[in-house]
């Protein structure tokens, strides 16, 4: 390695986190800790029918008795739950406001640093945007739109009031809350999210999208997200995460479930950029993330893309259940650790329907002393008669005190089913580096270019409103930097 | 009876049970059995082991008085024959053969690290009763060929053979393994290659239905050696290969290769791994498999690239053919690399036999179970093409039109 790519791999490390930065408003928070008065108060201030609260308290149940799972190639120091603030809202929200103007004028601020004025995008993207800053939703834009085509796109704590019905039947079906420990935790304290259901044969007509946005010190963030799509109906989802520099470390633990039903399809992409703590691993988010989906009826589609750039720590395996026959699932990922940041991150496809297809398109790229590790299972049950697997993951080394690792399961029992499976991992190939430069181009740019290059069939997923944010993101994550 | 009854009970028949030092190692295995029971949930490796065969077996063995044979036939020319594991002493000066020693064991089953969590490793060492040790001399190029006999019916054999080749020397090692009887044995072969020194190794395995074989093979790789391993598992009893190799110098190479053909009830399970610990190293992993009627079959393979070993090469190739729909094949091919300037890759499929191919050979008049058999002859026709041994060639022919008389 040359001593430019040092220096420019020095100068990206002392490259500082860009959001990092904190807003000043007041917080009402429950009491550290976790136990089930915690979980009667949140209950209480989001004031939930008594059935949700008996579905969080047998999760808290379940929890106590788990532990945490640990094959995952992590190392970070014991989770002590009863350190953590599990509500927190800002002060005077719990008479939610009708429209923007009524928003603390601090939080909108706080959306114009990230480059998302709610008010813009409103207008110029056709965007609708669900924000949730901690833990309660703070505006819902464009929903008398979405409400004359029968879609709904609330809060979750909204739709346990106004669409129980669908919360009794849906929540908790694809992923239930005892399948590990952090599906239970989650279970039992989420404090807000979103809740998406499309009707028969809608197809919805803008992205919907949501900003998180952990704030308070010391809060984990407890998201849950559901997503119905009916019979023949077809949406796509955006979900973004940035947040402010700190150095404790912060919990997340998420649990997003969609349900396509027959002939339904759901589009998920998310990029993901919260804290990923310092140039010495101090600090940094925990990300544990539950992603499932289910392709409950024939022919439905469910595709994740996603973007990792973010979090100290992140564990996140998006999933298909393709149940229904003719289903598809399909897997798009790109992550990049730098410094001391560690990711364990990939996929699961089971394939139990006929003719089912899945599609798993993973590039990792590690830097500085981080790890990054692809880890994901493609199974095929007795009656999967004629599916189909692909898979293709990569990875990328830039210097040499990082770690890249792949870890496929691969299983299967049905003897019409195929499955491919390929991976390759590798340095940046020096024949491009100079053929870039040669034409003028200095290292870095040089770099970036190949570096996206690498990533483009991942990142021609995004939608639009995505694609350019995730590319500058890819580019800052290298920015003054790389060899 | 659990294992630490088992030992206790039997102790005096096991290998150096008098030396205090190996008392108290073995002792610290009990206690790793103890708190880590043979968790299958957790323990992806255990999948499709019969397990009440290995924990909670009766202990019984024999020592058999026919003396095993060496056979100086023709020059470089060595046939040795097995009995329970035993092997009686030779000496020339191209080859010695011992028994093996206690400090035999201390090498391997104290020093190791990479098989700490295997428990089939650690169950060797606990019972130990048999094995042998040879030494190829310096720069002698010797050809040995093993057949191991196992004589009862139940006898459970604990064996641990070591090999060293020294600086130069190059060796051809063919195994064999077809025993009939309703035994288990579990083998260690604990493989050194000094400088410059080559080994060729093959394994055929063709045991039948009640014989269970469990096999592990731990090769450490010095400067400028080559380890080439070939296994061609026929067994129609449960056999577990594992193959872990070290590259502890520079340039030194690994190649791990394996074929099974699988049928009836029969489990297979398979793992290689190779660590590169040097620079300038290169190492391959190719198994294939066929799996037919109810058969089962693992195979994990794994590169673990040290951040030291720049320019590493390592591939891997996994691929199954499922013949019957009740067949099932689980594979999980990983790689963690530590080093930037490395070519490393792996892939795996896993599916039935390609229906054009099948439709092409049947428009040009051939019945479905003609053409099904030449495309898994083809399938693994690279593999058997490339044994340079003509005998071993022929033997492996024929076993496997005897494996695909029986594909209907």
């Amino acid at each position: 390695m040359n001593s430019e790519t040092l220096n420019t791999l020095d100068s990206y490390s002392k490259n500082k986190y860009k959001y990092g930065f904190v807003t000043e408003i007041d917080d009402e928070k429950s009491k550290k800790g976790l136990n089930e008065d915690t979980i009667k108060f949140i209950s209480l201030k989001k004031n939930e029918p008594n059935w949700m609260l008996d579905w969080r308290l047998k999760a808290y149940s379940k929890w106590k008795k788990m532990k945490e799972p640990k094959w995952a190639n992590l190392s970070f120091p014991e989770i002590d739950y009863q350190d953590i603030y599990y509500y927190s809202a800002p002060k005077g929200f719990e008479k939610k406001p009708k429209d923007l103007s009524e928003v603390d004028p601090k939080l909108i601020e706080t959306y114009n640093k990230l480059g998302i004025p709610l008010e813009e995008q409103k207008v110029l993207a056709g965007v609708a945007v669900d924000v949730v800053f901690d833990s309660v939703s703070v505006a819902t834009t464009y929903k008398g739109e979405l409400e004359k085509l029968g879609i709904i796109f609330c809060s979750i704590g909204e739709a346990i009031q106004k669409h129980p019905d669908l919360i009794k039947k849906y929540l908790g079906s694809v992923i239930p809350p005892g399948d590990h420990s952090f599906s239970a935790l989650n279970s039992a304290v989420f404090t807000d999210g979103s809740f998406v259901y499309i009707p028969e044969g809608v197809k919805c007509p803008m992205e919907l999208s949501t900003y998180f946005r952990i704030n308070a010190e010391n809060t984990g963030q407890f998201e849950r997200t559901l997503i119905i799509a009916d019979k023949g109906s077809y949406v796509s989802y955006l979900e973004g995460c940035t947040a402010p520099k700190r150095d404790d470390n912060q919990l997340h633990a998420a649990n997003v479930e969609l349900i396509a039903l027959e002939d339904a399809e759901i589009k998920y992409s998310t990029v993901q950029n919260w804290y990923p703590g310092d140039e010495d691993g101090k600090g940094g988010i925990y990300n544990f993330v539950t992603k499932r989906g289910l392709c409950a009826g024939k022919n439905s589609k469910i595709s994740w893309t996603q973007v990792e750039t973010g979090s100290a720590i992140t564990w996140k395996y998006p999933s298909c259940i393709l149940k229904g026959d003719n289903s598809i699932g399909e897997f798009y990922s790109v992550a990049i650790t730098n410094n001391f940041q560690q990711a364990d991150t990939g996929t699961k496809m089971t394939h139990i329907g006929k003719n089912t297809k899945s599609k798993i398109i993973s590039k990792g790229i590690s830097l500085g002393k981080s790890q990054n590790t692809y880890r994901g299972e493609v199974s095929f049950l007795r009656k999967a008669d004629k599916a189909r697997n692909y898979t293709q993951c990569d990875s990328l080394l830039v210097g040499n005190q990082c770690g890249a690792h792949t870890i496929p399961y691969i299983d299967s029992k049905n003897n019409t089913a195929v499955i491919e499976h390929e991976a390759s991992t590798s340095k940046i190939n020096e024949d491009q580096l100079y053929y870039c430069r040669q034409r003028g181009l200095n290292h870095e740019e040089a770099v970036s270019l190949i570096v996206n290059g690498f990533c483009k069939q991942v990142l021609q997923e995004l939608p639009m409103e995505f694609a350019v944010e995730a590319q500058k993101l890819v580019s800052i994550s290298l920015e003054g930097s790389v060899g | 009876m659990n294992i630490q009854d088992n030992y206790l009970k039997n102790k005096k028949n096991i290998f150096f049970s008098e030396n205090k030092d190996i008392e108290t190692h073995r002792e610290k295995l009990i206690n790793i059995f103890e708190n880590d029971r043979f968790d299958k949930k957790n323990n992806e490796s255990l999948k499709n082991i019969n397990l009440k065969n290995f924990i909670d077996f009766k202990y019984k063995y024999l020592i058999s008085e026919e003396t095993s044979v060496i056979n100086n036939n023709h020059e470089n020319n060595y046939s040795i024959v097995s009995v329970n594991g035993q092997c009686s002493s030779f000496k020339d000066d191209k080859i010695e053969i011992t028994k093996i020693l206690d400090e035999d064991y201390n090498d391997f089953s104290k020093n190791n690290t990479i098989e700490n969590n295997d428990h089939f490793v650690n169950l060797n060492s606990l019972f130990l009763n048999s094995g042998f040790k040879i030494i190829i001399k310096k720069n002698n190029n010797i050809k040995i060929k093993i057949s191991n006999i196992v004589t009862d019916d139940d006898l459970t054999i604990f064996q641990k053979n070591n090999y060293i080749c020294e600086e130069g020397s190059s060796l051809n090692l063919i195994e064999e393994y077809e025993n009939k009887n309703n035994s288990t044995s579990n083998i260690l072969n604990v493989i050194k290659l000094e400088k410059n020194s080559h080994l060729n190794h093959f394994l055929i395995q063709d045991n039948s239905a009640n014989h269970n074989l469990i096999i592990t093979t731990h090769s450490s790789c010095k400067k400028d050696t080559t380890y080439t391993q070939k296994v061609y598992n026929f067994s129609e009893g449960h056999v577990r290969n594992f193959h872990y190799s070290e590259l502890l110098e520079a340039n030194s190479e690994a190649d791990l290769q394996g074929i099974f053909f699988l049928k009836d009830n029969n489990t297979s399970n398979n793992k290689t791994f190779v660590k590169h610990l040097a620079e300038d190293c290169k190492s391959n992993q190719v198994y294939k498999g066929i799996l037919n009627d109810r058969s089962k079959a693992t195979y994990f393979s794994n590169t673990h690239v040290d951040q030291v070993a720049q320019k590493t090469e390592g591939y891997q190739l996994s691929k199954g053919i499922l013949l019957s729909d009740n067949a099932s094949y689980f594979s999980k091919p990983e790689l963690k690399i530590y080093a930037d300037d490395v070519k490393c890759s792996h892939g795996s499929t896993i599916g039935p036999i390609d229906e054009n191919a099948i439709f092409y050979l049947r428009s040009r008049g051939m019945s479905k179970i003609a053409a099904t058999k030449i495309l898994i002859s083809s399938f693994i026709n690279e593999e058997l093409s490339s044994i340079d041994n003509e005998q071993m060639s022929e033997l492996i022919q024929k076993k496997l039109v005897r494996y695909l008389s029986k594909v209907k």
